[in-house]
């Protein structure tokens, strides 16, 4: 596949992760499109190392994931407690800070 | 070999403030040790920079840029080096004296610190070579002398009187800074347009640069910067009307008193006024033929403050209180000096005025630790439950007569009379017939009396009252059941010291007074001297200071002493007179109730008030302005949803649009 394959690839998960953190309500459904857009990323990083023979992006991606599994981690454990505490994770409801 | 450690002389006691403050508590008696080393360092470098230039008329000039046309620089000419030694010097005395006098008390490292500090910017004040620097290092001292005096901030009193030691001396402050901006816009005028130029390695607002712009700046404008600078003298130097703080600034420890409010920052107005002599005889004279207009407001505020201050020091009954307005009255006397001998003698008024400056320095300094001892042994300020002192306290008793033989200016003129024995007296003889001299031979030339008959009454005045206190303080019986000894070596030997100097300082007159002659030649500037016929008053005239000093003293013996008279009728609430100057003319009263209360609250305040609510709110609009504002409060606060996703969203939208700006403005692919 050429370079331009995995760009095509790469847009349209992020276009997903996007429009997914647009739409959604629910908290883990924003987390998993962060998740789509992070790894969007990732696999341009990739795409480029590759196609100009460098290991740089590919160095670089894996600290992203690293630090991709430390962020869902958080993410997730914040949920668990907000559902705790309100019994929801529907971030429509989530609004104390508002006017 | 030691100018060229002169930027030592004020770095020293700052490393001093900064461990003094962090590690002293750690440190041996509250860390005094490091500020009383640094500062002895500052006295020997700048001993050794005396000894250096003194044989050759030599000066001491460095310089930094600084930003935009200043510098930081050091000057040190015989102006400066005497004020720095005298400076160095008494404050080396006094955190000695303070290791005795602030052992009890838990906050010392502060203490400590602060005093560093302070010495630190007097010092700059002094070895400034450009006037910014020196308003810089200035507000510095107020800043250190606030601290100070608010010492003891848990005391409602002290916080008020710190509070007003910074307001009143800010007034004088803001004029300062008015007259240096006004004087660098003249000069910025005349460089721009070629008159004058400031050579490479020179700074627009450095003293030689602002002397060299004298005859160019126009005479109206000169009057105007040099009075602008007086003002800063007179809140600085507690002149009136901005006297009124100095007696409240003796809420601090007496060491701060005989170190801030006697010796060194109090007379950085007068040394301002030194400093900047020749733009202060170079005003035109319009108001009175032959005397420039700056030198006569000079004159006249300080001979009237000189004799208003010594009236309240008559009644005070705060043994620090009544050396508080000593020293304002003394301070009157230096400005007296410059102004008066400035007319008539030029630059030689600066060397009469700053040998009493320092012999003022030691003498009131040596006071305020007497005053400090007996406090420290008694436990109270109030020289009525004092008395009968003199048994128990024989070193400070002794001292503390040194000093008020040298304030009062006891000696005898043996020389001045024709007799062949030199001049014999203490420091403030020497010094103080200098002024009233200057100020008589003034009179002879401008046919203007009323400064020497100043001079003159405060001098009997002050003979009064400081035998009055050292009468009632130390002689007659103990009017109180107090316990009192005599205060430890640490405290009294700092006393034998400056006494010895009280004594004996007087006799390097001459010389002194030929050294500081040189200092404005050594600048290249050359002031005027009216020089008239010789001068020779009268036996009389000359014999007049002493008489009323003696005069004085008997005065106060047969009061105080003798109790020949019986001043109960005198002094009670009944007599007027005793009541305006027991009340200090009503100028705290003035200040707070009058220029406090109705003024700034009852008139501006109220009206402001009336404006606002009635006129603002009530009548014109209505509330219209407010309640408009507030409902478009309420629509545009909609905007932030707290919806992280419609942030989200914007977010996206704009980076899209600018995506398709750039593309449409650089196209390609």
């Amino acid at each position: 596949m050429s370079l331009y394959s995995y760009l095509l690839i790469s847009i349209i998960i992020f276009t997903i992760g996007v429009y997914g953190i647009i739409t959604q309500r629910s908290g883990i459904k924003i987390l998993m499109c962060i998740e789509l857009l992070l790894n969007s990323a990732n696999l341009n990083l990739v795409a480029f190392s590759s196609y100009n023979g460098n290991a740089t992006g590919q160095v670089f991606a894996i600290f992203s994931i690293a630090i991709a599994a430390a962020e869902a981690a958080i993410g997730f454990a914040i949920l668990v407690a907000l559902f705790r505490l309100k019994d929801t994770i529907n971030l429509d409801n989530i609004n104390i800070l508002r006017w | 070999m030691f100018s060229e450690y002169a930027a030592l002389i004020v770095l020293l006691p700052v490393i001093a403030f900064v461990f003094t403050l962090f590690l002293g508590k750690k440190l041996y008696s509250g860390g005094a040790l490091l500020p009383i080393a640094a500062i002895a360092g500052s006295f020997i470098i700048s001993l050794g920079i005396f000894l250096e230039i003194y044989p050759a008329d030599g000066m001491v000039q460095q310089s930094f840029p600084w930003f935009a046309g200043m510098n930081l620089g050091i000057l040190i000419d015989p102006l400066a080096v005497v004020m720095l030694m005298m400076v160095s010097f008494v404050s080396l005395l006094i955190h000695i004296y303070a290791v005795g006098y602030m052992s009890h008390d838990p906050a010392r490292p502060r203490y400590f610190a602060e005093t560093s500090l302070f010495t630190a910017a007097m010092l700059s004040v002094v070895l400034s070579d450009n006037i910014l620097q020196f308003f810089v290092s200035w507000e510095l001292v107020g800043l250190c002398s606030f601290l100070l005096i608010g010492f003891w901030y848990h005391k409602p009193s002290a916080a008020a009187a710190a509070k007003k030691a910074f307001l009143v001396t800010r007034v004088g402050d803001v004029l300062f800074l008015a007259g240096i901006v006004l004087l660098y816009v003249n000069m910025k005028l005349l460089v721009d347009n070629g008159t004058l130029v400031v050579e490479s390695q020179s700074y627009i607002l450095q003293f030689k640069t602002m002397f060299e712009a004298i005859k160019l700046i126009d005479g109206t404008q000169l009057t105007y910067i040099t009075l602008l600078f007086f003002g800063g003298a007179i809140g600085k130097s507690g002149q009136f009307p901005l006297h009124g703080w100095l007696p409240d600034a003796m809420e601090g420890p007496t060491t701060v008193s005989a170190l801030i409010h006697a010796a060194t920052m109090v007379t950085a107005g007068v040394y301002l006024v030194a400093r900047t002599f020749p733009m202060f005889v170079a005003t035109p004279s319009t108001i009175s033929a032959g005397v420039p207009d700056a030198l006569l407001i000079v004159t006249y505020v300080g001979g009237f403050t000189a004799i208003f201050a010594a009236t309240m020091g008559l009644v005070m009954n705060d043994i620090k209180r009544v050396l508080a307005y000593s020293t304002v009255s003394q301070l009157g006397y230096m400005m007296l000096a410059l102004g008066t001998a400035g007319t008539v003698l030029g630059a030689k008024a600066v060397g009469i005025s700053m040998f009493h400056l320092l012999s003022h320095a030691f003498f009131k300094a040596l006071l305020f630790l007497c005053a400090g001892s007996v406090i420290h042994a008694v436990g109270t300020n109030d020289i009525r439950e004092m008395g009968g002192l003199f048994k128990k306290m024989k070193i400070t008793g002794t001292t503390m007569l040194i000093a008020a033989l040298a304030l009062a200016g006891i000696g005898f003129p043996f020389e001045s009379l024709g007799m062949p024995i030199m001049n014999i007296g203490t420091a403030g003889f020497f010094s103080k017939d200098a002024i009233i001299e200057g100020a008589l031979e003034y009179g002879e030339v401008t046919h203007d009396m009323i400064p020497y008959s100043f001079a003159i009454i405060a001098a009997l005045l002050t003979s009064i009252y400081i035998f009055r206190l050292w009468f009632m303080t130390f002689t007659g019986k103990p009017r109180s059941e107090r316990h009192s000894h005599e205060s430890p070596g640490v405290m009294t030997g700092p006393l034998m010291i400056l006494a010895i100097f009280a004594l004996l300082f007087g006799f390097s007159q001459l010389g002194f007074y030929g050294y500081l002659e040189k200092n404005f030649e050594l600048m290249d500037v050359n002031i005027a001297v009216h020089e008239g016929e010789a001068f020779h008053p009268s036996a009389f005239l000359i014999l007049l200071p002493v008489i009323v000093g003696v005069l004085g003293f008997l005065i106060s013996y047969a009061i105080y002493n003798k109790r020949m008279i019986n001043m109960s009728k005198i002094v009670s609430s009944g007599n007027p007179l005793y009541k305006l100057l027991y009340n200090r003319y009503y100028e705290p009263k003035i200040g707070a109730d009058l220029i406090g209360v109705k003024l700034t609250h009852d008139v501006v305040a109220r009206s402001g008030e009336f404006v606002d609510r009635k006129i603002i709110d009530g009548l014109i609009i209505d509330n219209i302005i407010s309640n408009t504002l507030l409902k478009l409060g309420e629509i545009i606060r909609k905007l932030q949803t707290g919806v992280v996703q419609n942030y989200a969203s914007v977010t996206i939208l704009g980076i899209v649009l600018l995506l398709i700006l750039l593309k449409l403005k650089f196209g390609g692919t």
